[in-house]
């Protein structure tokens, strides 16, 4: 039996009611974090984690598995040309050596049976400040169950902007640790436009420097089962944020994104904005946002929003944002959500004026996304997700009208 | 020169109570360059008549026709009626969130002319006719009808019949929650749109204020879902000083339907 540990409550001064931290339990406390996939009970839906997640169809993620090893991954410019390696050093470690294992550790488990079934990890270590973006190209071939362990390491005070572009068919547990150096500033850009019946379960462990800025944004555009949890912290103060989220379900689709911000450092900034369009029967989506602003974390400012749009009946937007203060001393701390419906009566104007349906829903899914990517901000990666979001949208006119 | 002509025409809609007949034979032909204005109680089906026209899909047609140059416009979906040539200034334009009004009025215009308009000459064109209408260049950077008020969106709507360039145009209580100024500066929208490009206009109201402001050529009362008396501009006087009480059903009074 264990023994019971006396908690000393602290009293607060009056004066300065913030020096001493609030004395209550914190999520964190509860929340096992692990390289041991045993530290962890095999996921069903009674466990808050996996409420709104389809748990049966990705049960074989959660047990041991041989990685088939034949997911492609390359590294380049946009162009697809060699880097240079003062600039870029791409090598490969065995799992935890020098880079890998730094940033906290696996939360759930899927995570600790990704980190066990990989036998070494693709660095990328930005060491110079590069004005072109580094493209991370990672393309299935097969369904046979693969897993990928990446880290993308940024120095002090450099400038990176980094692609990770995911397309072909797999089954794939993917472990992602961003660990940005101090006065960094980052972008890194997910795209994951899987083919139909690909299984993608993915783990992000994200630390951001001191004073420095990260935009981590994940565009989820297709996959049959997409789940993606980012477990954030920053590595010390005055770092700044910013999570962006595009997603785009079709009938029968889950696509499921939790962005576990922790504020454990003092006057940092943190800004979510998720945004998905969910059309036809069947197309489910999960948002689960976390904010958690520790003791440690005066000074915090930090807001987090997810909108849907369900474009046609059927689909099904489950949004969930979760606060969780602990320090009294902040700046701000909100959220939004909501679920909208591209109605009857949008349609029928846009059409009044001679847009044709196809054409009508492609303007309102653009306009609902233009905003997001534009904030994405580097043309060839904002051109890009245009044009993703198009290809997207054919293909869901395709789909549309094989079933009709 | 063109022709709608609206033949023996029923319509009906799905109600709580079950569906329920609307139009209930409904003839009328409009050629280019007339205004026809149409009058009536609330609940006549005035309204009715103008969606049912446009395609909306609340509106079931059970019979007749709406020929517009001898091609049935009821056959076709809304945008095809468009692209046809029919508008229709609707009452409560709809908000698109998400959708800006620069670029929702070029797809439509590029849409209904088939072609994208030249850059230069469009700006141009957009700029000056919402100038004209005392719009602030700023409408044109928001989304569709989003957070304008009552008066704002009726000028966008004739923003889009001047741009649109229609062959017939269906205004819907134009008139309707608009002040003084505001009604002014929509009819005469309406009244420079039509000289430009002399389209057949059908205008439903309830009031005979907007009259003052677009002159109809002939006037139409429409009571219980058909055209129940025709005359010249000198019906609307006589509507507004004995009112509607002589074409409501038995027993009725407009009031007791209000």
């Amino acid at each position: 039996m264990a023994t019971v540990q006396e908690i000393e409550i602290p009293v607060a001064d009056p004066n300065d009611p913030y020096k001493i931290p609030a004395a209550m339990p914190s999520s964190a406390d509860r929340a096992p974090r692990s390289f041991d996939m045993s530290a962890f009970a095999v996921p069903t839906r009674k466990q808050e984690d996996f409420r709104f997640t389809p748990v049966d169809r990705m049960s074989e993620f959660f047990v041991p598995f041989d990685a088939s090893g034949t997911t492609e991954i390359a590294v380049s410019d946009m162009s697809g040309k060699k880097l240079d390696a003062e600039d870029v050093e791409v090598v490969r470690e065995a799992m935890g050596e020098r880079y890998s294992g730094k940033v906290s550790k696996p939360n759930d488990r899927p995570s600790a049976v990704q980190w066990n079934a990989c036998s070494e990890a693709v660095i990328v270590h930005v060491k110079r400040s590069m004005t072109k973006p580094v493209l991370v190209k990672i393309t299935g071939t097969n369904m046979v169950m693969d897993a990928l362990h990446i880290v993308l390491h940024v120095d002090d005070d450099v400038h990176a902007n980094i692609v990770v572009q995911h397309s072909g068919s797999v089954n794939l547990a993917e472990g992602v640790e961003i660990n940005t150096g101090a006065r960094s500033v980052v972008s890194t850009t997910f795209i994951q436009e899987w083919d139909a019946g690909s299984k993608h379960v993915g783990n992000h462990r994200i630390r951001v420097g001191k004073e420095a800025s990260l935009r981590h944004a994940v565009v989820t555009l297709g996959g049959d089962v997409v789940r993606i949890r980012m477990d954030q912290d920053f590595g010390g103060d005055h770092g700044d944020l910013n999570m962006l989220g595009i997603y785009f379900v079709d009938p029968g689709e889950h696509i499921e994104h939790r962005t576990m911000v922790v504020h454990n450092e003092p006057d940092c900034r943190s800004r979510v904005v998720y945004k998905g369009a969910l059309s036809g029967k069947g197309a489910h989506s999960t948002w689960v946002g976390n904010a958690l602003i520790e003791p440690t974390a005066p000074g915090t400012d930090s807001y987090e929003l997810n909108r849907n749009l369900v474009l046609t009946p059927g689909a099904i937007a489950d949004s969930e944002p979760n606060l969780e203060i602990e320090n009294g001393n902040i700046v701000g701390a909100g959220h939004a959500s909501s679920v909208g419906r591209f109605d009857d009566e949008e349609l029928f104007y846009l059409q009044s004026r001679g847009i044709s349906e196809q054409e009508a829903r492609k303007l309102v899914v653009r306009g609902f996304f233009a905003e997001l990517i534009e904030e994405i901000g580097v043309e060839e990666i904002s051109g890009h997700l245009m044009d993703a979001i198009d290809r997207r949208l054919a293909r869901s006119e395709t789909s549309a009208t094989a079933r009709n | 020169m063109h022709t709608l002509e609206i033949k023996d025409l029923y319509a009906s809609v799905e109600t709580k109570e079950g569906r329920k007949q609307i139009l209930k034979g409904v003839n009328l032909t409009v050629n280019s360059g007339e205004t026809h204005a149409i009058m009536g109680p609330n609940g006549s089906g005035k309204s009715t008549l103008a969606y049912t026209l446009a395609g909306h899909p609340k509106y079931e047609v059970e019979s007749g026709q709406a020929l517009l140059d001898g091609e049935d416009l009821l056959l076709m979906t809304p945008d095809e009626r468009a692209k046809a040539g029919l508008f229709l200034a609707m009452q409560y334009p709809v908000e698109v969130p998400g959708v800006s009004m620069t670029n929702f009025l070029r797809t439509a215009k590029t849409e209904v002319d088939g072609k994208a308009p030249a850059i230069r000459t469009w700006t141009k064109e957009l700029t000056e006719a919402m100038k004209r209408l005392k719009m602030d260049s700023k409408f044109a950077t928001r989304s569709v009808n989003e957070g304008f008020s009552g008066g704002e969106k009726k000028r966008a709507e004739v923003l889009q019949l001047e741009l649109l360039r229609p062959k017939f145009a269906i205004l819907d209580e134009t008139d309707s929650g608009l002040d003084v100024d505001a009604l002014r500066i929509v009819s005469e929208g309406v009244n420079r749109a039509k000289e430009k490009d002399n389209f057949g206009i059908l205008m439903v109201t309830h009031y005979t204020r907007i009259l003052k402001y677009i002159k109809p050529d002939i006037v139409h009362v429409f009571a219980d879902g058909h055209f129940v008396k025709t005359g010249g501009p000198e019906l609307a006087d006589e509507l507004e000083e004995r009112g509607y009480d002589e074409y409501m059903p038995e027993g009725s009074t407009e009031s007791a339907l209000a």
